[in-house]
């Protein structure tokens, strides 16, 4: 009696031999949903069709930048010097395209000699943040994860 | 172009609108349905400024 609990591939399935190429697809695709996630907020659910998703992330996301950059926060480059700086050069990038966007829109700098301007580091730091959250959503939701 | 217009916003307005956005982001990732969506953002909006007003009286004695 053959044993059940092994299986040779030359005797498998199709569909058993062909499903980790078809995972290993999903997961490309799904890791490519993501990252369109991260450059533009929103874009990883609207592939998806989520349109109420996409656009809530994108509004939120941006209005976020607008309101961080017009109380003149702090848009932290690569060369912060610190570990916090870093930090919020990470959490800044989140934004992805908004990142350059609001390096663009301040040209002036920052002011964070106010308590505006130290608000408006943290809007963009949790713009980033949440945009990211947004990106691991949209990934685990193209993974099939319930979303 | 932004920055050289500015926001002029009071500490209660910046927080206040640090967590209705917030509120609405996590409402729309969080939730399908439009009215449950509504209620999270509502109910997490209120959680938003009743901690933060909260933590704001707590450390009011320490501030002077």
């Amino acid at each position: 009696m053959p044993d059940e609990t092994t299986t040779d591939s030359t005797t498998a399935p199709v569909g058993v031999t062909q499903e980790p190429e078809h995972h290993q697809r999903n997961e490309a695709l799904a890791f490519a949903i993501g990252a369109a996630g991260w450059l533009v907020p929103g874009l990883g659910h609207a592939l998806q069709k989520m349109w109420g998703r996409a656009l809530g992330c994108f509004l939120t996301v941006g209005a976020l930048v607008i309101l961080g950059v017009g109380m003149r926060g702090n848009v932290f480059s690569s060369e912060g010097g610190d570990a916090f700086g870093m930090l919020g050069y990470l959490a800044d990038l989140g934004t992805g395209s908004f990142y350059f966007a609001a390096r663009a829109l301040e040209p002036q700098g920052s002011d964070v000699a106010h308590a505006e301007g130290d608000y408006g580091t943290r809007f963009l730091a949790a713009a980033g943040v949440l945009n990211l959250l947004a990106a691991l959503h949209a990934y685990e939701a193209a993974r099939g994860r319930k979303a | 172009m932004i920055a050289a217009v500015g926001f002029s916003l009071s500490h209660f307005q910046a927080m206040t609108l640090f967590a209705l956005l917030i509120s609405i982001a996590f409402g729309f990732l969080s939730r399908r349905r439009t009215n449950e969506r509504v209620k999270y953002i509502i109910w997490s909006l209120f959680l938003f400024l009743l901690i933060g007003v909260g933590i704001g009286w707590a450390m009011y004695p320490f501030s002077r």
